[in-house]
């Protein structure tokens, strides 16, 4: 059976990026990364950590018969024991004779004042401090009905919800508001990636004098959509490998570390960022192809994306104002401009409910510019796929003559 | 009816007129030689055939009407800018592009192999387009062109960086083509390899025709008043009728004196007893018309 051309392109630039090492090496770069700032963090929490206990004196006896924190499962690094001191030279003994790592002094006045005085030198792990407060606060709630004592030393499970009640998340879910951040991120690295292979793709055509063979074989359009969804699967295919790297870490995580969080997927933020990123990620590509047709050489063409790809991400350099703001009009203005859309309006919907109308026309003017680059580009590179060493001018699209050269 | 159809076209860059007016016709299973030299618009003129630009004016039909999508898969075209994928295995390289002029994978391959095997780049298959000698991607090149089989094949300049050995390959090869009905046009600057192959040429200068005809009727029409001749005996350093006797080569080249004909200076070598082994109507090279109308255009 004959295949469609524009499958034949499509099928021969995926197959050639993701055989490329530098596809695999970004593929697996991403998560190695991450897994060594882990250890990096796992490392130096370790090399922080110091397992020898400390001292506490409680003239009060506020905490009255006290008990060490229970060993949960899964915790990497055991609490350090608290020992009890009659006075504060006997624990000051300890502190220098290494015993101890350091006391704490519950004042007179704690159940007033809260103050409690720790001693330290410089051998005190950073855990100190933290492990005590866990042993003061279960001790001081220990005699307290068991029900009780878990909610005040967890606090409350706060549900925000909007006033309309459309909208309603964990307080400490923070994977809801991290995933438009995260996605975002992924988003503007992948698109680079694969827009970086689609201006490859495009400027080696002319390296390799191969336009003369390829336009009397198939038609400008449906090379530049061939290369543009071959690529546009390679971005996907690449965010698809670290989305599953990261399931694989967070189903692993909890199994190591006693992290204890329920992620909560959003079907309609992953729709929502779906509909964003796809026409963006046509948009660029086309852009991207575009560029690469009116370049010169590769690295002119890589100084132009640089360029090109900066409003894409200056959304993430406001990232307090869509958190704080998130109806104001800039937080407004940047999820409907097409070219901040892809990363505003998700993160906008992370902070608030995004009026519908917003969605439809951001999502819409996004569609619409995609459309416009894909026909920009088909132009632009059919006046510059013949043009070694000369450079196409924007307007040289714009001219009734700029379908052909 | 012609295969190919140029007729007046014209194409302007800025301030360069690059063809001016051209018009000739190929006919279905000739080898048609677009000459000129240098910048004289011959490769503007393929490109505005092959629908690559747009010409100013004029009209070029293609198989029967204008170029469309459907009939990219029928034409088979070998740039003067040679280009490859250099980055990936040469098999590779000639199945993808096969496919994009409407061939079956399977099909593609199977030609591709057959072509390899004859342009004894078998052993290459597997190589990167990239390690490939200069010949033997212009061999790669040319399997491109012909691999689908098609009607109408534009070549510009076939045999540059090939060898002796492969230049005769690649001219038996066309020769195959024309003999199978193929519609052959060939851009080159080589003379002698259009005094082998061509039926009719069309000599472009300037942008513009300045010859065009059949091989034979353009050298016949550029002829001087001569003959060559080749004889067993010498030649008298006077023959009657003839104003000048230089040798040729292998032969004497005699100069008619004006209203003489050959057949009466053949008579006369006959009755003064001369042997004759070779006579015949001296003919100028494409080369010698190639020079002389190009200087004649310029002066």
């Amino acid at each position: 059976m004959k295949m469609n051309k524009t499958w034949l392109v499509f099928r021969n630039e995926y197959a050639t990026h993701v055989k490329k090492k530098g596809f695999i090496f970004g593929i697996l770069s991403m998560p190695l990364f991450v897994v060594l700032m882990v250890l990096v963090g796992f490392v130096s929490v370790w090399l922080e950590h110091n397992p020898a206990p400390v001292g506490f004196i409680d003239l009060n006896h506020v905490m009255g018969n006290v008990q060490q924190v229970p060993l949960k499962k899964k915790q990497p690094f055991p609490p350090v024991h608290s020992l009890p001191f009659e006075d504060e030279s006997s624990a000051e003994q300890a502190l220098r004779d290494g015993s101890i790592q350091a006391y704490f002094l519950l004042t007179d006045n704690y159940f007033n004042s809260g103050e409690v005085i720790m001693v330290t030198t410089e051998k005190t792990g950073a855990n100190a401090e933290h492990d005590f407060g866990d042993f003061l606060v279960h001790n001081l709630v220990k005699d307290q009905p068991p029900v009780l004592a878990e909610r005040l030393r967890e606090g409350p499970n706060l549900i925000i919800r909007s006033l309309d009640g459309a909208r309603e998340m964990a307080a400490d879910d923070w994977v809801s508001i991290l995933m438009p951040i995260l996605a975002g991120v992924l988003f503007v690295i992948a698109v680079n990636i694969s827009g970086n292979y689609l201006l490859q793709a495009v400027v080696a055509e002319k390296e390799n004098r191969t336009m003369e063979i390829i336009v009397t074989s198939i038609s400008p359009g449906q090379l530049m959509a061939g290369k543009v969804l071959g690529n546009l699967l390679v971005g996907l295919t690449q965010l698809f490998t670290w989305f599953i790297f990261a399931i694989i870490a967070l189903k692993l995580l909890p199994t190591v570390f006693p992290v204890k969080f329920t992620p909560r997927v959003d079907p309609a933020g992953i729709l929502l960022i779906a509909a964003t990123f796809l026409p963006a990620f046509v948009m660029v590509a086309a852009f991207m192809g575009a560029i690469g047709a009116t370049a010169t050489d590769p690295r002119e063409a890589q100084q132009i994306t640089g360029w090109f790809t900066i409003p894409i991400v200056i959304p993430l350099w406001f990232t307090n104002v869509f958190m704080f703001n998130p109806n104001g009009a800039l937080s407004v203005a940047m999820s409907l401009f097409p070219v901040t859309a892809p990363i505003a309006l998700p993160f906008r919907a992370a902070f608030t409910t995004v009026p519908q109308w917003q969605i439809i026309l951001s999502i819409t003017l996004l569609c619409l510019l995609a459309a416009f680059a894909l026909w920009l580009s088909g132009r632009i590179f059919r006046l510059g796929m013949l043009r070694y060493g000369k450079r196409v001018r924007l307007r040289e699209a714009f001219s009734k003559s700029g379908s052909k050269p | 009816m012609p295969n190919i159809i140029v007729d007046r076209i014209s194409k302007t860059f800025g301030n360069l007129q690059a063809v001016k007016n051209v018009s000739f016709e190929v006919n279905p299973g000739e080898i048609f030689g677009l000459l000129g030299p240098n910048g004289a618009g011959k490769t503007t003129s393929i490109r505005i055939m092959l629908d690559i630009f747009k010409a100013d004016s004029g009209t070029v039909s293609i198989l029967g009407g204008a170029m469309t999508e459907e009939k990219k898969n029928r034409i088979g075209y070998l740039p003067e800018e040679r280009g490859l994928y250099q980055d990936i295995q040469l098999e590779r390289c000639l199945v993808y592009l096969a496919t994009l002029k409407g061939l079956e994978e399977s099909e593609a391959r199977g030609r591709i192999n057959d072509y390899l095997e004859k342009f004894d780049l078998a052993d290459a298959r597997k190589k990167k387009v990239k390690e490939l000698s200069k010949g033997m991607q212009q061999k790669a090149q040319l399997i491109t062109t012909l691999v689908h089989k098609p009607e109408v094949v534009i070549i510009d300049e076939p045999f540059s960086a090939l060898d002796p050995v492969n230049t005769q390959m690649v001219k038996d090869l066309l020769k195959e083509e024309r003999h199978r009905g193929t519609t052959i046009v060939m851009c080159t600057h080589q003379m002698h390899q259009v005094e082998e192959l061509a039926d009719r040429i069309a000599l472009i200068n300037a942008g513009e025709t300045v010859l065009y005809g059949g091989l034979t009727e353009i050298r016949r029409r550029f002829a001087s008043d001569g003959v060559l001749v080749r004889a067993v005996n010498s030649l008298p350093s006077a023959i009657p009728g003839v104003q000048e006797i230089r040798p040729h080569n292998s032969s004497t080249l005699l100069k008619l004196e004006n209203g003489k004909t050959p057949q009466e200076v053949l008579n006369t070598l006959i009755h003064q007893g001369i042997i004759l082994e070779h006579f015949e109507i001296a003919l100028p090279s494409l080369d010698e018309i190639f020079i002389q109308v190009v200087n004649h255009e310029s002066e």
